[in-house]
């Protein structure tokens, strides 16, 4: 081949191995994109009268005077709509059979969706689920549901060889030339002032409990869980991760004992995720009983072995960075090898063996599998230390599976889900983060 | 004099014994590790084996019948096993190329003042929880796919195959103008970069369209899952491959470049076959991490237990072993002691094993390359 040729070769190679480096980082970008745009809406948004309600009736939070006088704005702005499905009501009543016939279904329909607006009209009986006594807290969930008292979806099947074509419908057209057609126009131009939406920073999410199924409140109950569950699990593997460091690192030559113990080391890092779930499951649950059923113990300790390799793996290599001088000059000072490791080489090691600590705890945080059989429940409230021996508790990465799948309201609580899966990414972020400026520190310093 | 400086001989020994109890105190605390494998495979097989026992192990492996809680119930994984290799492989295709050469370029391409942003991306994706990518292929990747589902795909095709094309054709038109005699070589040049370049859009424009008509009826589907667990599989893939890489001396480098090789001929034709070993030990690390994975396959496979049609069709749903035990134990767990319940074990056995086995084998292919780069 000609130089030149080869040249351009050499050339297009180096192009497309930065194109996969960026191809890389796109997915990065891609992936965190939509989680921190969409994961910011839980903290902030536009927070409806009804928002301020609940945070003033479940947690004393806000100013009482100042909701009254905006309930009596939002009172006299709803006024017409309630009292228009008021008086159609009665006219249902006191009208012919038709006239029923046509509008009881239609008007049962409207009814409801008002109510998941508005919540509850004055003067009626109080609904037992918390998702009916109040109205839309988000103005972005309002907007939604007001769409849908405005709009009934249809689907036009006029043309026999396509699939059926998504139209939108004015529902106003059902209850045309009766008394309730002035409440759409009502509705239409006042849902402003029937919700007053307000732009609010609610920081609390993070430490506000949740109520009815994550409609309303917080996710401190999942957080208080994947804090238990990772403490609980830093506290087995990280004595056993790091003595069995201290002793590959330190003791350790090149005998066959040493070799099958890195290879069992490897191969519990290989075994997938799941099969640790279920041994804890026979193991810890079934055999052992360290707990009746599932617990936060038996899960941290599920947890544990995972990250055993992690700790151990890291927290080596940072012994051995350790330089031979520190170890030398100990010795030749007459110091045992016992009070060598544990004055000079583990001090000198110790934020290497943090930054293994860290990492591994960004790990244990983020894992589902191993959790699901062992410790993980869907609702649940915030336990107490003591508690944590013999009880299951709601973690954020079970709760995002839960929440995301298994919810009977999926659509409507996007926005917990994805304020949960924002912690838990920024959570795993900040923590590797420390991690590498940590790493960074230390590297300096050996350096220098 | 002599004897004050020593220790008393008691003392001596007392200080020996406490060596020796404290060496033998940290073996035992070290082998927790060989203990806990041990155990993870007792307790594993324990449950498994009275599957094998009941219902016996032909049906398990080749009947693609999995109606476990009939009353006649019927256990044949063989749709779920093909659903884990299928998603296996749809993740090593979209993995292997692309982590291999970030590494390369990593390792040999990029100035160290770029490597020192790039690899933060690598740890960043590695730390991602696997649940967070399950809830990105669930709640956006699904639906856009659902939605625009063939469009999607010919957009990634295009992405894909146009740099390819385009660095491809640069290089065949250079060959095309050399072999031409030297006044026509402009004109040959730029008649061959047309023909071709032409023929490849054309190609491209026939692909998209191709791709765009493809039927994609539903979101959650062995594409999406292969995907995703492609890129949760690089960072291993590239930072283990960058390791063998760097593991090549630097001799054999300056060697190749020294015999007037440039660049991309030293790195292909010299540095990756020398690294050939380690690269092939994280493919297989990358690849155990796709097969091992949960809940990305749980959320967004659509878990269905049946074979596509035909087999290689990614755009059907597809369940997985791991996604099985993982469904199926809310409710088998009701009833343990039953098929149902030990039939769970009975996969996470076969997981087991495969995880073992590809190990071992990893874990002797990096062994090898180390003995290689020195």
């Amino acid at each position: 081949m000609r130089i030149g040729t080869r040249a351009l070769f050499d050339r297009s190679f180096t192009f497309v191995s930065v194109v996969s480096i960026a191809f890389m980082s796109a997915a990065l970008l891609v992936l965190l994109g939509p989680i921190f745009v969409k994961g910011s809406s839980a903290f902030v948004f536009r927070a409806t009268i009804e928002h301020r309600e609940l945070m003033l009736d479940r947690f004393d939070r806000g100013n009482r005077d100042a909701l009254a006088a905006e309930r009596a704005r939002t009172d006299a702005a709803r006024a017409p709509v309630f009292e228009a499905l008021r008086a159609f009501e009665a006219q249902l009543d006191t009208a012919g059979a038709d006239f029923r016939r046509a509008h009881r279904g239609d008007f049962n329909e409207l009814a409801d969706l008002v109510r998941e607006l508005l919540g509850p009209a004055p003067g009626e009986e109080e609904p037992v689920l918390m998702r009916g006594q109040y109205g839309q807290t988000r103005w972005d969930r309002a907007r939604i549901k007001l769409r849908a008292i405005l709009f009934v979806e249809d689907y036009d099947y006029s043309d026999p060889s396509k699939m059926g074509v998504k139209v939108l419908r004015p529902r106003v057209e059902r209850f045309r030339g009766t008394s309730l057609e002035p409440a759409f126009a009502e509705l239409e131009g006042g849902a402003g002032d029937m919700l007053l939406p307000r732009l609010t920073w609610y920081w609390r999410f993070l430490f506000d409990g949740s109520f009815d199924s994550h409609f309303f409140g917080g996710i401190w109950p999942e957080m208080l869980g994947t804090i238990y569950l990772v403490i609980g699990a830093m506290l087995f593997a990280v004595p056993l991760g790091v003595a069995t460091a201290i002793y590959l690192a330190e003791y350790a030559g090149e005998s066959h004992f040493v070799s099958i113990l890195r290879t069992c080391i490897s191969s519990l890092a290989g075994v997938p995720s799941i099969v640790f779930g279920l041994f804890g499951l026979a193991f810890f649950i079934n055999t052992v009983h360290v707990s009746p059923s599932k617990s936060v113990l038996a899960g941290a300790l599920t947890l544990a072995l995972l990250v055993l390799p992690t700790v151990i793996r890291a927290s080596e290599e940072a012994i051995k960075a350790v330089p031979l001088t520190y170890k030398e000059a100990s010795m030749s000072l007459g110091a045992s090898r016992w009070r060598t490791i544990l004055t000079v080489i583990l001090p000198a090691a110790l934020p290497g063996v943090l930054t293994s600590i860290i990492i591994s705890m960004g790990r244990a945080a983020g894992e589902t599998a191993p959790i699901i059989f062992t410790a993980a429940v869907s609702v649940g409230q915030p336990l107490a230390v003591w508690q944590t021996l013999a009880q299951p508790t709601p973690a954020l990465p079970w709760n995002i599976y839960n929440l995301a799948t298994e919810h009977q309201a999926i659509d409507e609580i996007r926005h917990v889900q994805y304020g949960m899966v924002l912690t838990l990414v920024a959570l795993v972020l900040i923590l590797n983060l420390t991690a590498i400026l940590l790493r960074a520190r230390i590297s300096k310093k050996l350096r220098g | 004099m002599r004897e004050q400086l020593l220790i008393s001989e008691g003392a001596r020994r007392f200080k020996r014994l406490g060596a020796f109890f404290g060496h033998s105190l940290l073996t035992g605390v070290a082998s927790s590790s060989i203990i806990a494998i041990l155990f993870i495979f007792y307790f594993i097989m324990r449950d498994a084996l009275p599957f094998f026992r009941i219902e016996g192990v032909k049906e398990f492996f080749s009947s693609a019948h999995w109606y476990p809680s009939r009353e006649d119930a019927e256990f044949g994984a063989l749709a779920i096993f093909v659903g884990s290799g299928l998603v296996t492989l749809g993740a090593s295709i979209v993995a292997v190329p692309l982590g291999v050469l970030a590494a390369v370029c990593l390792s040999d391409i990029l100035p160290f003042s770029v490597r020192q942003v790039a690899k933060p991306v690598i740890e960043m994706l590695a730390a991602i929880p696997s649940v967070v990518y399950g809830f990105f292929a669930l709640a956006v990747f699904a639906p856009l796919l659902q939605t625009k589902g063939g469009s999607v795909l010919a957009i990634g095709a295009w992405i894909v195959l146009a740099p390819l094309a385009l660095v491809s054709i640069a290089v065949a038109s250079d060959v095309v103008a050399s072999r031409s005699p030297v006044r026509a070589r402009a004109a040959a040049r730029v008649v061959a970069a047309a023909l071709m370049g032409s023929a490849a859009v054309f190609a491209l424009i026939a692909l998209g369209g191709f791709l765009s008509r493809l039927p994609v009826s539903t979101g959650t589907n062995a594409f999406n899952v292969s995907v995703i667990l492609g890129i949760m599989a690089l960072p291993t893939i590239v930072s283990v491959s960058e390791d063998s890489l760097n593991a090549v001396g630097r001799e054999l480098r300056e060697g190749s470049y020294a015999l007037g090789a440039t660049r991309a001929e030293t790195l292909l034709k010299v540095v990756i076959p020398a690294a050939g070993s380690g690269i092939l030990a994280a493919v297989i690390l990358g690849v155990m991490r796709a097969v091992g994975e949960t809940m990305v396959v749980w959320m967004a496979s659509g878990n269905a237990a049946r074979i596509p049609s035909p087999w290689f069709n990614l755009l059907e749903p597809v369940r997985t072993l791991t996604a099985t035990i993982a469904g199926d134990m809310g409710e088998a767990d009701q009833v343990t002691g039953s098929a149902r319940y030990h039939v769970l074990f009975a996969m996470a056995l076969c997981l087991l094993a495969f995880a073992f086995v590809m190990n071992v084998v990893s874990e002797y292919a990096v062994r090898r390359s180390r003995r290689k780069g020195r």
